[in-house]
């Protein structure tokens, strides 16, 4: 199929529609920084969806189990074995994400006799100041995309547009406590759900006209068969290890 | 499962990346088989002839640690003193490591082996949480602890890398805060052993076990009834007491503050006594 361009690339334009066909209905993640550190949040139906990677790193991700597993695992092992080959201090995102992940991604993505990857990663590094806080996403074809203050992952590109749009407009308040940035990441994520759940012609218009009133709504419905999830990586949290999952009490003080 | 071409960081083709992904996915949490898995040297192999002169040599353990179970939890300390046969070589010498937000492992004996030791169970209990997505269990903590010391035998009956640590910590799943603290003794051979009350360890430790066993019997407040100040008062006066006899081990250096460390491993997490701290009530302690 190599020898012959048009084959391949029809090929690869079949397996991303196949991938993201599959990501679409997919639970998507909100990151946030407020005025304590970051958060990622979510909401999960059973399986865990926020995980530490290193003392600094937190990653998240929409995908197929098996294969955020399989990458969660690579990044988990490649990070804890320099940093105790060096120090913990020499392990950073960039590093992470463009020698190790991306390369996993675009490859298992462009050999298309192979399994690929149904996986979009977001994952979240605390600077030693907020001004060195980075976002980084990773599609499942491998291309890296960063930000210092949010970031979002879902099932499409509109999808994800259409989140940070409403992040974007929300931005007036950066130094927003725990509790608040809580409130706008769930108002994002139910942005992304109400897009996610429209035939995929009506997700192209990326604007939900949801109100308040209307995203809670969405919030609630989920909450039915899942439960909110948030992982925060925490300058003053004691230790080497900034990362720690919110407990149930700060989720429901933030929904009262 | 190795083959011969590196670790799984290196590998860039299909083939490798599979066996790779592989490999990290079936082990379960342990550090140590990541390690060998990145060709990381966790023995150090010596001289056959080496071997021959073990049995004539002591572990040398030139130090003192010690650690008490008080109200909250545990209090543990050690001396700032290095030497090296008779010469101080160092004053400000780390000896109570925290290992993780409720771990504490205090050592005595070689400190390149304990330091590193030290580093490994660091980085295991971490891995073990961040891969495995929960804590290591306490009996698991002390066997990875035990399984180190143990691996280390042949530098230990060789008297150059012997290490007899004391390891505290915190049991949150214990009923209530009195039976949270608790404290394990190892031996060289890595065998542990909880100690109920108190625990010391190093040269300077044969000066206080005597001291340790009749303050926790007959003492007007028992160590476990303790609280934080006076645990504290008491290790520093421990030290001393030891530092009297034991030329490896300093007490408390008035001409340039240098005080013993002191670390508390409570419910909520480990905790450094502060210099100010102990120098204000080390000053109070002081008999008129």
């Amino acid at each position: 199929m190599r020898d012959e361009p048009y084959r391949w690339i029809e090929a690869i334009q079949d397996r991303q529609d196949y991938i993201e066909d599959q990501l679409r209905p997919g639970s998507p993640v909100v990151g946030i920084t407020y005025n304590e550190g970051m958060m990622l949040l979510t909401i999960s139906k059973g399986q865990r969806k926020i995980f530490e990677v290193h003392d600094r790193i937190a990653l998240s991700a929409i995908g197929h189990p098996a294969d955020i597993e399989r990458l969660r695992m690579l990044v988990t092992d490649t990070a804890s074995v320099q940093g105790f080959q060096n120090a913990t201090e020499d392990i950073n995102l960039h590093r992470l994400t463009n020698y190790t992940l991306a390369p996993a991604f675009k490859q298992a993505f462009e050999s298309i006799v192979g399994e690929a990857y149904i996986i979009k990663m977001l994952l979240a590094e605390l600077g030693s100041t907020s001004e060195r806080n980075q976002f980084t996403g990773i599609n499942f074809d491998g291309i890296v995309r960063t930000n210092a203050t949010f970031a979002v992952i879902g099932g499409t590109g509109a999808i994800e547009t259409g989140m940070q749009n409403y992040l974007a407009a929300a931005q007036t308040d950066t130094d927003r406590d725990l509790t608040a940035a809580l409130r706008l990441g769930l108002e994002t994520w139910a942005v992304g759900k109400e897009l996610s759940s429209r035939e995929s012609d009506e997700t192209e218009s990326e604007d939900t006209e949801l109100d308040t009133t209307q995203m809670y709504e969405v919030i609630d419905t989920a909450r039915e068969e899942g439960e909110i999830e948030g992982g925060v990586l925490e300058a003053a949290q004691q230790g080497a290890s900034k990362f720690r999952l919110l407990t149930a009490q700060e989720i429901e003080a933030a929904l009262k | 499962m190795m083959n011969g071409t590196g670790n799984f960081l290196n590998r860039t083709d299909t083939g490798d990346r599979e066996l790779a992904l592989q490999e990290v996915v079936n082990h379960k949490g342990d550090f140590l088989t990541l390690l060998r898995h990145a060709n990381y040297p966790l023995k150090i192999d010596l001289p056959s002839e080496t071997t021959q002169h073990a049995v004539d040599v002591e572990i040398a353990h030139s130090t003192t640690v010690v650690a008490v179970r008080y109200r909250d939890g545990v209090i543990i300390a050690g001396d700032r003193r290095a030497t090296a046969g008779t010469a101080v070589i160092y004053d400000r010498a780390e000896k109570v490591l925290q290992i993780d937000r409720h771990s504490v492992l205090a050592i005595s004996g070689s400190p390149a082996i304990a330091y590193e030791i030290a580093r490994i169970l660091e980085h295991s209990f971490q891995y073990f949480r961040r891969s495995q997505l929960q804590e290591l269990s306490l009996q698991g903590k002390l066997r990875m602890l035990s399984r180190l010391i143990r691996d280390n035998l042949a530098m230990a009956l060789q008297g150059i890398g012997g290490v007899i640590p004391i390891f505290a910590l915190y049991d949150l799943g214990a009923a209530d805060d009195e039976n949270g603290g608790k404290i394990f003794f190892y031996d060289a051979l890595g065998a542990h052993f909880e100690n109920v009350n108190f625990a010391t360890t190093g040269s300077g430790s044969i000066w206080i076990r005597g001291v340790l066993r009749y303050l926790s019997r007959f003492g007007d407040t028992p160590l476990h009834e303790m609280d934080m100040q006076q645990a504290a008062i008491t290790i520093l006066r421990l030290l001393d007491i030891a530092s009297e006899y034991d030329a490896a081990t300093s007490g408390y250096n008035a001409k340039v503050q240098i005080f013993p460390t002191i670390k508390t491993v409570t419910r909520t997490g480990v905790n450094t006594v502060s210099d100010d701290d102990l120098a204000t009530w080390y000053t109070e302690a002081q008999p008129e």
